[in-house]
């Protein structure tokens, strides 16, 4: 019986500190390439909710406003200023969007250099800035 | 009923208000705040969830210890611009990688959640106005 409670009470302590990685973000490595204005800016036309497979969803306000500031090997890499934008497993990521003939195909993630396919991509509908 | 048990609210209560933090008010800590200079960024980090108040992890970004994740508690931290990992830990560790541009102020909340154990504690990226009308609810938690 002690036995059991000792080992009860030391596993916080084996756990303490182990990353959390209850849910993945599937990523992959990528290169990004600096490239002012590469793309036409846009404006998010419709809201869109992308779910990444992971339990979670990352929410693209209508009205936020996109430049194209690079490019990786799947397509064009867009930031807004408009809101913050995350991809969430169990840690959060900060993302860009990274777009291929008007469809969002996944995030580019600065930090960790890699980026996170959506799948199916989502068809965006934008308009372009007055 | 017994006193003792009768006291057990009131004393549970000063222990909840005793791990809050209990530095000066945000509006009033905010006017000795240095403003940013232009070739750094600032980081606030703040709680505001006093439930799970004896969980105050460390908070650290990038593997350097910045302050705790006191209930009700804020404090910043200013920084090159650059690539950062914001990450608590309990049980387990979570991890908030974000940008910092010059003069950019990002804020993060430290949210509380259920643990298996103890409460998890996880940074999140919060956008600007949130930030500003969540922070003003707190405290400074710089000791």
């Amino acid at each position: 019986m002690w036995a059991r409670l000792v080992l009860l009470a030391m596993l916080p302590l084996v756990l303490a500190g182990c990353p959390f990685d209850v849910s993945f973000l599937k990523t992959e490595p990528a290169v990004f390439v600096a490239q002012p204005d590469c793309g036409k800016p846009f404006i998010l036309g419709r809201a869109e909710t992308i779910g990444m497979g992971t339990g979670f969803t990352t929410r693209l306000r209508q009205g936020t406003r996109w430049q194209c500031i690079g490019q990786v090997h799947a397509g064009l890499v867009y930031r807004t200023a408009d809101q913050v934008v995350t991809v969430e497993a169990s840690n959060i990521h900060e993302a860009q969007a990274v777009v291929n003939q008007g469809r969002l195909v996944g995030f580019y993630l600065p930090v960790e250099r890699a980026w996170a396919p959506v799948n199916p991509p989502v068809e965006l509908m934008t308009e372009a800035p007055k | 009923m017994n006193p003792t048990l009768r006291l057990a609210p009131v004393l549970g209560l000063l222990l909840l208000l005793a791990a809050c933090a209990t530095g000066r008010p945000y509006a009033e800590a905010a006017a000795d705040i240095p403003p940013l200079t232009p070739a750094q960024g600032r980081i606030y980090l703040y709680r505001t969830v006093v439930l799970g108040a004896a969980v105050q992890p460390p908070v650290r970004i990038n593997d350097e210890v910045v302050g705790a994740a006191v209930p009700g508690g804020f404090f910043f931290v200013d920084r090159a611009p650059g690539e950062y990992r914001v990450s608590t830990a309990t049980e387990v560790t979570r991890t908030l990688s974000l940008v910092l541009a010059p003069g950019q102020v990002r804020y993060v909340r430290l949210n509380i959640g259920m643990g298996f154990f103890v409460g998890h504690v996880w940074p999140e990226l919060v956008e600007e106005a949130e930030g500003v009308r969540e922070i003003a609810t707190t405290r400074s938690a710089v000791k």
